[in-house]
């Protein structure tokens, strides 16, 4: 039995799942493949993911495909009309917009409660849940498969102090999502988020990026599509030289903050814009968020310094400080792009989430027999996933020669 | 609130006032040019009891530059020159601020010509004006009140052609200013503003990725150079139809592939108009379009996409419709409408200062009076000042 909002609201939930479906061609193949091989009929999945149009699509495809899929999300982004439409489709969905903390965990118990052999995760909050308060689900669980950088590094301290009990897959790691969905998926949804929520020009902002990883670059390269001035900040030396062979500006987070007119985040760590960054920023200045990690604005901190909060539009808050300062938060300093928006286009969601069914396909078949240690999917079937996009683009590429073949497996010096 | 202008406007819903009032003090919030130019200049008693009439997409910026007008002394009334993109809160919120307004989101051409003709009815004196959708109404249904008219500014491309066609008809017998042809307005009102706005309108409309699609930009003037540029920001790869070889040529130096219309629509994903006529993409060239394309119009005009011809279409999103040509799909967003502004909010806020500091400073050169009939530029020491003061307040020094 569902937990959602108002059921009523599937007609537009599904209108919005049938749309994205018809953008997303190489997961339709998936599902395809996946059903005529029986690789998930009759087994137990749990989709822990932003409760939206694409993430829709994907339980609804591994339900046709056979599988007893189960959805939960936090509330933040949890489209209610969508978690209708997909309940209508015969997916269990425990999810509502504005819900508490209390109730979350009791949708993720509903969620670990169905004994899911494989998890598709977000931020690993469901694995963690499973290794502290819920060990009795390790017992039939088989594998996970996680979807966000902050995920994959919090799996990876699981593994190394050794606490993690069962195989993970970095989704996040395979080529056919961090190249495109981590860049190119937040780059454009996250700006456009931002622009479209407060009708403000690209065009001369001072804008700084916070983090040059996947995510960071996607946005710097939009952010200069459109014109806007960008200097990034990092801590880690090489993805600093990068941005500044890229072009842009490299700074000091809090001499960036001084000048800034928009901030995004992009770091996957927790209070990346703290109070010192927060106290140098000038009047007006917006902040975002495009990381997976909520609180890489210190958004309670302003909250608790605030002598006057109001939303100054739909999804951005402003918060009057006491020194006269008006900075506002656009979509709750939680990943904008989703918050604020409607998450990643559908084409770039069709490969990630091609990624995290096959994930746990493979684990389905292979998960009994692997480590419980962090793995990568496959190389064969990112590539195969590569190779069905570019067929449904109508793209060709060109192969090796069995000369050129030869060469690269050579290791003599040729004559 | 005077109860008169209650009970002479015609709006939606009053109770929106609340979310109104909120979107134009973010208007407010971000126009420091329009703010300091109407303090310097407005309020120098020229606009006292002027009749103004504002027809512009009655959103909240256009509300900001009625208020100022109020403020300064004009009696305003306001009408919205698209129904579409009439925002019904704004409308709510102006009422409230004590001006009329006439204007209802979504309302049928009949419907919206009233509304037009009730703005025509209480007498300008002075229009600021879209598309010259009122001062070609008041010819047109009016004529005995074309005397009370002692200027028009006009604001977009469209519109200054169609005064320039009165002109030459012999009809535009009162002072006229291109406000469209000031620098500080098409410079960066219709590239920068349209450009930015109708390529994230698209693809929130849309939810569709940009990176690596063709886009095919009909009209390479103002709109269409910022349309190509913005689409070429977000990683796509754009195709130019122009029909005037200079204009061509410039594309073609700026990068961009350039094409016949037939050819361009082979391969294109996106579709959009800026050609500023009507037929810009006509029926004729429907048998080019491929399967699951998706049209879009930047122009003035809801005429440059031949919709009827499309046939009838089923909402596949919001404000998206699908329309099946001859075995394809084709997604249409917002009926053929100005996307940027019918599926958004519009040119960003920062723009617009720009564009209503020109209909501002416009309104109050016609209102003093010293500008003769037909059609006029705006005055360059004008322009400047508007140019000068925005690169005050970003702290630019040349």
């Amino acid at each position: 039995m569902s937990m959602i909002r108002d059921a009523s609201l599937a007609p537009s939930g599904e209108q919005k799942i049938s749309w994205v479906a018809e953008w997303m061609p190489v997961l339709n193949l998936v599902r395809d493949r996946l059903r005529s091989e029986g690789t998930v009929d009759g087994r137990r999945i749990a989709v822990i993911l932003p409760i939206e149009p694409k993430t829709a699509y994907l339980a609804a495809i591994l339900a046709e495909a056979g599988a007893q899929v189960s959805v939960a999300f936090q509330g933040v982004m949890v489209h209610d009309d969508v978690a209708a439409g997909l309940a209508a489709r015969g997916v269990e969905v425990f999810g509502q917009s504005g819900s508490t903390h209390e109730q979350e965990l009791e949708y993720f118990g509903e969620v670990l409660a169905r004994r899911p052999e494989v998890v598709i995760d977000d931020r690993a909050d469901v694995i963690r849940l499973a290794h502290t308060t819920h060990p009795e689900v390790l017992e039939t669980l088989i594998g996970a498969s996680e979807e966000t950088t902050s995920g994959v590094i919090a799996l990876r301290a699981m593994e190394a102090d050794g606490t993690l009990k069962v195989p993970c897959i970095a989704a996040n790691d395979a080529r056919c999502k961090y190249l495109f969905d981590n860049r190119y998926g937040t780059g454009q949804s996250s700006v456009n988020a931002v622009l479209d929520r407060t009708n403000l020009l690209m065009a001369d902002k001072e804008v700084v990026v916070v983090g040059y990883g996947w995510v960071g670059k996607g946005i710097a390269a939009r952010l200069r599509g459109l014109a806007a001035r960008v200097t990034v900040c990092e801590v880690e030396p090489f993805a600093a030289l990068e941005a500044y062979h890229d072009g842009f500006d490299v700074l000091p987070l809090v001499e960036a903050c001084s000048r800034a007119e928009l901030v995004i985040s992009g770091t996957g760590v927790r209070c990346t814009i703290g109070p010192e960054a927060i106290a140098a920023l000038p009047d007006g200045a917006l902040l975002a968020n495009a990381g997976a990690v909520d609180d890489e604005i210190d958004v309670a901190g302003l909250r608790e310094q605030a002598t006057e909060t109001r939303m100054a539009r739909d999804h951005v808050e402003e918060f009057v400080l006491p020194d006269g300062r008006s900075l506002f938060v656009v979509g709750a300093g939680v990943v904008v792009n989703l918050s604020a928006g409607e998450g990643h286009p559908a084409e770039i969601m069709d490969l990630t989430f091609s990624v995290q069914a096959l994930s746990a396909a493979y684990l389905m078949q292979n998960g009994a027999g692997m480590e419980p240690r962090v793995h990568t999917l496959p190389a064969e079937i990112d590539e195969s996933i590569a190779r069905m996009k570019l067929e449904a683009l109508g793209l060709r590429i060109d192969t090796l020669t069995p000369a050129q073949e030869a060469f690269l497996h050579a290791w003599e010096a040729f004559s | 609130m005077s109860a008169s202008v209650t009970s002479r406007s015609n709006i939606a819903d009053p109770s929106l006032a609340g979310e109104g009032e909120r979107r134009i003090e973010w208007a407010r919030r971000h126009s420091p040019v329009l703010t300091k130019l109407a303090a310097e200049r407005l309020n120098d008693g020229t606009l006292r009891g002027r009749k103004v009439a504002v027809v512009v997409h009655l959103e909240a910026k256009t509300a900001y530059l009625a208020t100022l007008l109020a403020e300064a002394g004009a009696q305003v009334v306001a009408a919205g020159s698209n129904a579409r993109s009439t925002q019904d809160s704004v409308c709510a919120a102006l009422v409230e601020r004590g001006i009329e307004v006439h204007a209802r989101h979504g309302a049928a051409p009949d419907d919206f010509t009233a509304d037009l003709l009730a703005v025509a009815d209480t007498g300008p004196e002075l229009v600021i004006d879209d598309g010259a959708e009122l001062t070609r109404r008041i010819l047109e249904h009016r004529s005995e009140l074309a005397g009370e008219l002692q200027g028009v500014t006009e604001e977009t491309t469209t519109g200054v052609a169609r005064l320039r066609a009165m002109e030459a008809a012999g009809t535009l017998t009162f002072p006229a200013v291109a406000a469209n042809n000031a620098r500080c307005k098409h410079m960066f009102d219709n590239p920068y503003g349209t450009g930015q706005t109708t390529l994230t309108a698209i693809l929130r409309l849309t939810n569709l990725s940009a990176a690596g699609k063709r886009f095919c930009v009909i009209g390479y003037g103002w709109v269409g150079q910022g349309l190509a540029r913005r689409a070429a920001g977000y990683g796509g790869r754009v195709t130019v139809v122009e029909l005037d070889p200079v204009q061509a040529l410039r594309a073609v130096m700026d990068g961009y592939r350039v094409a016949r219309l037939e050819d361009a629509l082979e391969d294109a994903d996106f579709v959009i108009t800026a050609a500023g006529g009507t037929d810009t993409l006509p029926a004729s060239a429907f048998p080019h379009l491929k399967d699951k394309v998706v049209l879009a119009n930047a122009g003035h005009q809801d005429l440059e996409i031949d919709v009827p011809a499309l046939g009838p279409g089923t909402e596949v999103r919001d404000r998206v419709t699908q329309h099946d040509v001859a075995g394809k799909r084709v997604y249409l967003c917002v009926g053929g409408s100005l996307v940027n502004i019918a599926g958004g909010d519009g040119n960003p806020v920062e723009i617009m200062d720009l564009s209503f500091s020109v209909q501002a400073l416009s309104v109050h050169h016609l209102a003093a009076g010293k500008v003769p009939a037909g059609l006029n530029a705006f005055p360059d020491e004008l322009d400047a000042v508007i140019a000068r003061t925005k690169l005050e307040s970003l702290g630019v020094r040349i």
